[in-house]
């Protein structure tokens, strides 16, 4: 007689801790998205496959969800926030101006679908796959860095999904035979290479650099390819020494740094630790030409640091001073699409009350090549807009964008330039940023560090 | 072998299992990814539960394991071409073979003294990693796209590393039971409660500490092998990141120290709730606040756990809750 509430009691404390873990398991199925805005067009009429065929007579509204993860904690905050504020103006606008249109009179509602990723490249897998699976979004953008774009790249190619990754230059995520990935930044081999060429235009005579870099996947790939190319140049690489992600105290950097007596120190990583390298080096007052940094001179909150960050040089994808026009375009005999610069920049000044930075035209950049594919395509189908990506060679206020086609690099960047700005003091003994290189697009003249 | 014929183990298997078959049986990726990240955390929670629950080492840096298993497996895979399950199980095997070599030093420390001392091997780990050029220094190694092909294509790939996963998470889960009503888990038991009245009735504490560890250090790698293959990236940063280490040893405090089911418990609660807090637009700045805040309620109120308060409410749950 015992035996069988015995087995009862197993039977259903097995079964309610199955249930139990079932119903556990529902949150995370069915998490509350994060719809950064939801425009009123869509409607279940609109969403029928009948609405979206060109023989409807009347124009239609339709919605296209666009997906992805932001890192509102962890590491990558900052950049990551204002990646996201680019891509929000980008709806703002298109939303506007009555959604993308397409030639049969259908406007497509962009909506975003995001969700706080950590910073945790195993939590961008799930979210990438949950944004595919269960809010079946149409098209994806990548998270910040290029670590986390990585693998939401690899969640997305095998979904056949296309993704537009911006906030990741990294050049090996590029180089792994992906077919519907496509990389809006410059690639990080080149971030250093025009601080090396602005060095021998601003002083023939310097001989020595020091490359000091995070420890992490971008800003090393970033100085490997700027060693040889420094000795390319003539010059001689004096420091080559990692830090590790997150260090705070660069005093033993520095003091071999010192040691070596380099003419210029080119390196650092992200935000945190290249604001805090640049503060070390000033507050240590480190006696070099010229000091070029990855990532955060860029960021209009670099000037937080006062003094230190004068004379900081930056590599910039993307600066609110850069001459993109449709003259230029013309000019450059490439098509010209999109918003100016400066509505860009009163745009985003408007509605987030700061400035933009290369992160913030990113995020705008990948929404606008994501619509003029849309709309070259006049279709939302992946096949068609991934051959429309392909063939893409054009100027807007980013910059020029082209795909690589090769079988080995398809999706790489190819025809984006980067900039490099310097914070200066203007007559006001004001600091604020200038482009300094390259020639053809300086607002100032770079500055050597006295 | 008496575990085996135990209700508790029955039990066990149709729960684990039975969640571990819900995606295969409806195919929905989603809930796959979802119940991957749980049966990873499962295997992490009970790994650290085997050395800390049963012997009551804390052991911080546990996760140096994870992200050992995970490159050498991944080196074997990318540059000899390996399929990935004998990969993953010599990725297990190494982690072992490196915990038995450390352990012989490092379990001759107690209480803080080891904890500090396992959060020193893991930085050393990824120190060494970090700069050593054939794993890839701090750049780690990636795949190209074309290595799933091998697996069918990289759909059918996610597949398996969940039908290994969910395998691996059974076993840890099936060794944690054996471990603990086994004569050898009772010694664990009695170095735990005083290791020094355990020596006096004839327990080896060195030995036994150091098998446990070895132990407890192959799932990890296991567990690190298998997701770094899904992943199709290895870093550093995210394979020896001392906070999963820490979020492992929330779960099993959350679940039940020294209990079997404490750590799966714990795992699935916390991997659940995390997936609720960042998903909600209330909460989602709050997660990690949410998170520290339930473990010191735990600390301070529950201190045996979900499952340890469960078995001390009601004695004849015990038998039906290890």
């Amino acid at each position: 007689m015992r035996l069988l509430p015995s087995r009862l009691l197993l039977l259903g404390i097995s079964l309610a801790t199955l249930f139990g873990a079932i119903a556990c398991a529902q949150p995370s199925a069915q998490p509350a998205p994060t719809p950064t805005v939801a425009p009123k067009v869509a409607t279940s009429k609109a969403d029928t496959p009948a609405a979206r065929t060109p023989a409807a007579s009347a124009p239609t509204a339709r919605k296209i969800v666009i997906g992805f993860t932001a890192s509102n904690t962890g590491a990558q905050n900052l950049p990551s926030k204002k990646q996201t504020e680019g891509l929000q103006l980008w709806l703002d606008t298109v939303t506007k101006a009555g959604g993308i249109k397409l030639k049969d009179g259908t406007a497509l509602m962009p909506e975003m679908k995001s969700y706080d990723d950590e910073s945790k490249t195993d939590r961008v897998q799930a979210l990438y796959t949950k944004l595919i699976n269960e809010d079946k979004v149409d098209f994806l953008i990548s998270p910040y860095s290029s670590g986390l774009a990585r693998a939401a790249a690899v969640v997305s190619e095998q979904n056949g999904k296309i993704m537009i990754t911006t906030g990741a230059a990294d050049d090996s995520t590029m180089e792994q035979g992906f077919k519907n990935i496509y990389q809006l930044y410059a690639p990080g081999s080149r971030y250093l290479v025009g601080a090396i060429d602005l060095l021998k235009d601003l002083d023939p005579s310097a001989r020595k650099i020091a490359l000091i870099y995070e420890k992490e996947p971008f800003s090393t790939s970033v100085v490997q390819a700027a060693q040889p190319y420094a000795r390319s140049k003539g010059y001689d690489v004096v420091l080559f020494e990692g830090y590790d992600p997150g260090t705070t105290d660069f005093a033993p950097f520095i003091n071999k740094i010192n040691a070596t007596a380099p003419d210029a120190i080119m390196g650092g990583g992200h935000f945190p630790d290249g604001t805090t390298l640049a503060k070390q080096l000033y507050e240590k007052k480190v006696s070099v030409r010229l000091v070029a940094l990855l990532v955060a001179p860029p960021e209009p909150t670099f000037s937080e640091i006062g003094d230190a960050a004068e004379y900081i040089v930056g590599p910039s994808q993307w600066e609110p001073g850069v001459t993109y026009s449709p003259d230029a375009a013309k000019a450059a005999n490439l098509p010209w699409y999109g918003i100016s610069v400066k509505d860009f920049v009163s745009g985003y000044q408007a509605r987030f009350n700061s400035t933009p930075s290369y992160h913030s035209a990113g995020g705008y950049a990948a929404g606008l090549i994501l619509q003029k594919a849309i709309e070259d395509s006049d279709s939302t189908e992946p096949a068609k807009v991934k051959a429309t990506l392909d063939r893409l060679n054009l100027m807007t206020f980013y910059g020029n964008v082209q795909f690589s086609i090769e079988a080995k690099t398809h999706g790489k960047q190819v025809a984006h330039d980067m900039v490099y700005i310097q914070w200066q003091k203007d007559s006001a003994n004001k600091l604020g940023t200038k482009i300094v290189w390259p020639p053809a697009a300086k607002s100032a003249g770079a500055q050597l560090r006295k | 072998m008496s575990a085996l014929r135990t209700p508790f183990f029955w039990g066990l298997l149709v729960l684990l299992g039975g969640v571990g078959l819900l995606p295969i049986l409806n195919g929905s990726d989603s809930m796959r990814e979802d119940i991957f990240l749980v049966l990873m955390l499962v295997i992490l929670a009970s790994s650290i539960n085997i050395i800390m629950g049963y012997t009551g080492y804390v052991s911080f840096g546990h996760i140096v394991f994870f992200g050992l298993g995970g490159y050498v497996a991944f080196y074997l895979m990318l540059n000899h071409q390996v399929h990935f399950v004998p990969a993953a199980v010599v990725g297990g095997i190494v982690s072992s073979l490196i915990a038995f070599l450390l352990g012989i030093p490092v379990l001759r420390l107690r209480g803080a003294y080891f904890a500090l001392a396992t959060i020193g091997i893991n930085e050393v780990v990824r120190s060494f990693v970090t700069n050593f050029d054939p794993f890839g220094g701090a750049t780690g190694m990636f795949f190209n796209y074309e290595v799933y092909n091998g697996y069918g294509g990289s759909k059918n790939a996610l597949w398996y590393a969940y039908y290994a996963i969910l395998v691996v998470a059974l076993l840890c889960a099936v060794s944690s039971l054996l471990i603990k009503k086994s004569r050898f888990g009772l010694g664990l038991l009695a170095i735990r409660e005083d290791q020094d009245a355990a020596q006096v009735l004839g327990i080896d504490p060195a030995r036994s500490k150091v098998l446990v560890y070895t132990i407890s250090a192959f799932f990890p790698g296991l567990a690190g092998a298998i997701f770094f293959f899904k992943n199709g990236i290895i870093e550093p940063g995210p394979a020896f990141d001392l906070l999963r280490s820490i979020e492992a040893l929330v779960m099993v405090m959350l679940g039940g120290y020294g209990t079997v089911a404490g750590p799966i418990v714990g795992a699935a609660v916390y991997e659940q709730l995390r997936a609720f807090l960042i998903t909600n637009s209330t909460f989602s700045s709050f997660h990690l606040f949410v998170a520290g805040f339930l473990l010191l309620l735990i600390v301070l109120f529950v201190t045996a756990g979900l499952v340890g308060w469960l078995r001390q409410r009601a004695p004849r749950l015990r038998r039906y809750l290890e």
